[in-house]
């Protein structure tokens, strides 16, 4: 299976745009690209989860990560746009509590 | 049929005889001969010296430019022998690491053993199938002298080696609290600090804890982000949802986990797993809630044991005895 | 007899100089005309890693002799960066047979003595003997 990743680059807002499936083949794709958004100081990182169908938790692992070095670096992570299936994941992990969230409104621009 | 050698006058007379009458028995020879030459670790440049050195000896006037373009073929294949004996070799060093690693998944399962006790008024069933070798589901049992049942069920993120690991670290944890913490509440906290500290940042771990009361028939829990479990009332001849708010483990060092509790009647159950049971897929799709429980309710009139090797054997034929995660499930049968 | 000589290499073509004169040499030993290949093929790997790697380097040749055998010794040396992790470079499946060949295990292999000194930032010097068979 796939992962699709387009970035976007309006200055402090970067916003990457996923379709496919998140596993634990994809997964190390999705940190490469995601990762060194949240290092830049002041970045609101926006991850477009509208095309993902399927994620597994590999993929909870890469948003975990990403949000603790938003802490280390002061940038933010938000993540729009979550089909059902994976919006359920983040409910039950109790993720949601802790990583911005937000299924309905398209954000970044 | 004649024996076969390796050698140049066996492969000439193979040839001539194949040349002369193109039949499939010389064909079938030379299939032989090139499995005892891979037996005998002949790389593929040397056969076709070999096959060189025949038709020289066959056809003494072969043009030049035939004899040329065997060469060429010669120092084509060279690259080709090396390649082959490489993977050989890493097909050797590959069944050493295999070896090792069937090893380490003897020695997880007797670390992380654990007895289905025996609890009066209480049937249970518990089976954990992984994926790989090694499994990074894990369920545990405990009882103190009251004949109180701890329940834990837990899924390491990731597959494999590392989750494996980080499960051994979950089991000593449990078994080093003291008897007189535990609330499953209590219990999770100090297990998600135990994580955080010790492992990587993409690291983490799902876990239900379940403390059953025998005397007053309560199950009290809480859930640090698992995969709900299913209460099943029998009155009602219905499943509910259980689960808990709570992150999940290793995180964030602050989280406080919410505790539940159900009282159980007579025939009641509640069924415990891990997301290898509801992420099954069929095909390009995935299992659905009200298809699991379907499958659920097909075989709990059975013994709780045989129930959840039944269901497992099911989920096992949906997905054509190929699981894509680690597969755990208990019930526990009133 | 003893016989000595050189190829510098310095771009790529000087590999097509390394690899004839280290046959023509083979050929004169009396190597037959698989091992003569191999040892082209050696030289090739050996001579492309100076070219890929350190730039500049040279492959040099030498007929030895022992008690009852004769054979061709070849050293491939440069100035380059050095190989860091020698155990590294000489696992199976470092460098992928795809892109740069078959790598210091194949150049193994293919001859009959193999030794490998290399200095971080100094150099690799890579000596290899085949013997007549």
């Amino acid at each position: 299976m796939n992962l699709n990743i387009d970035r976007n680059d309006n200055g402090d807002t970067q916003e990457l745009k996923l379709a496919g499936e998140i596993d634990a083949y994809t997964a190390p794709q999705l940190k490469e690209a995601l990762l060194p958004l949240t290092k830049a100081e002041g970045t609101m990182v926006v991850v477009d989860l509208e095309g993902v169908n399927y994620m597994d938790s590999t993929g909870l692992g890469v948003f975990i990560s990403a949000l603790k070095s938003t802490k280390e670096y002061n940038s933010d992570l938000r993540l729009v746009a979550l089909q059902d299936r994976v919006r359920r994941l983040f409910d039950i992990t109790g993720l949601d509590s802790i990583i911005n969230i937000d299924s309905t409104v398209r954000g970044g621009k | 049929m004649e024996p076969y050698k390796f050698d140049v006058n066996n492969y000439r007379n193979l040839l001539k005889k194949y040349i002369s009458s193109q039949d499939e028995k010389s064909l079938y020879q030379a299939e032989q001969f090139s499995k005892l030459s891979m037996q005998h670790n002949i790389s593929p440049e040397e056969i076709i010296n070999v096959h060189i050195q025949a038709l020289k000896e066959l056809y003494p006037d072969l043009p030049t430019e035939i004899d040329s373009s065997m060469n060429f073929l010669l120092e084509t294949m060279i690259s080709y022998g090396l390649a082959y004996q490489e993977f050989q070799s890493l097909r050797e060093k590959q069944g050493e690491l295999e070896s090792e690693i069937s090893i380490a998944a003897n020695m997880q399962q007797t670390l992380l053993s654990t007895t289905k006790p025996d609890i009066k008024g209480m049937d249970i069933g518990a089976i954990s199938v992984p994926s790989h070798q090694m499994n990074g589901d894990y369920y545990h049992f405990v009882t103190d002298e009251s004949n109180n049942l701890g329940i834990a069920i837990a899924d390491v993120i990731g597959k494999g080696i590392p989750a494996a690991l980080a499960m051994s670290m979950i089991k000593y944890s449990l078994d080093s609290f003291p008897e007189t913490m535990r609330n499953p509440s209590v219990i999770l906290e100090n297990l998600n600090r135990v994580v955080e500290r010790n492992v990587d940042t993409s690291m983490f771990i799902t876990m239900f804890y379940g403390l059953f009361n025998h005397e007053t028939g309560s199950l009290q829990f809480s859930s640090a982000g698992h995969e709900p479990g299913f209460y099943y009332c029998a009155a009602k001849d219905q499943f509910h949802e259980i689960t808990t708010k709570g992150l999940v483990l290793g995180v964030s060092d602050q989280a406080t986990y919410e505790e539940l509790e159900i009282t159980m009647e007579p025939d009641d159950m509640v069924v415990l797993l891990t997301d290898g049971v509801t992420e099954c897929r069929i095909g390009e799709r995935f299992i659905e809630t009200e298809e699991v429980l379907e499958v659920i309710r097909q075989y709990m009139h059975l013994p709780a044991q045989e129930a959840v090797e039944s269901v497992y054997r099911h989920f096992e034929r949906l997905q054509d005895f190929q699981l894509r995660d680690d597969f755990t499930l208990i019930f526990l049968k009133k | 007899m003893i016989t000595k000589s050189s190829v510098q290499i310095n771009k790529e073509w000087d590999i097509v100089g390394a690899r004839q004169m280290g046959r023509e040499l083979a050929k004169d030993l009396g190597f037959g005309t698989v091992d003569q290949a191999r040892i082209a093929t050696a030289i090739s790997e050996l001579a492309r890693n100076i070219y890929l790697y350190a730039e500049k380097g040279k492959i040099a040749y030498e007929t030895v002799e022992d008690m009852n055998k004769k054979g061709l010794k070849i050293i491939a040396s440069d100035q380059g960066p050095g190989i860091n992790d020698l155990s590294k470079v000489m696992e199976d499946g470092f460098s992928t047979s795809g892109g740069l060949g078959a790598g210091l295990p194949g150049v193994k292999r293919l001859m009959d003595y193999f030794d490998v000194v290399s200095e971080p930032g100094k150099g690799t010097t890579i000596t290899t003997i085949k013997w007549v068979r």
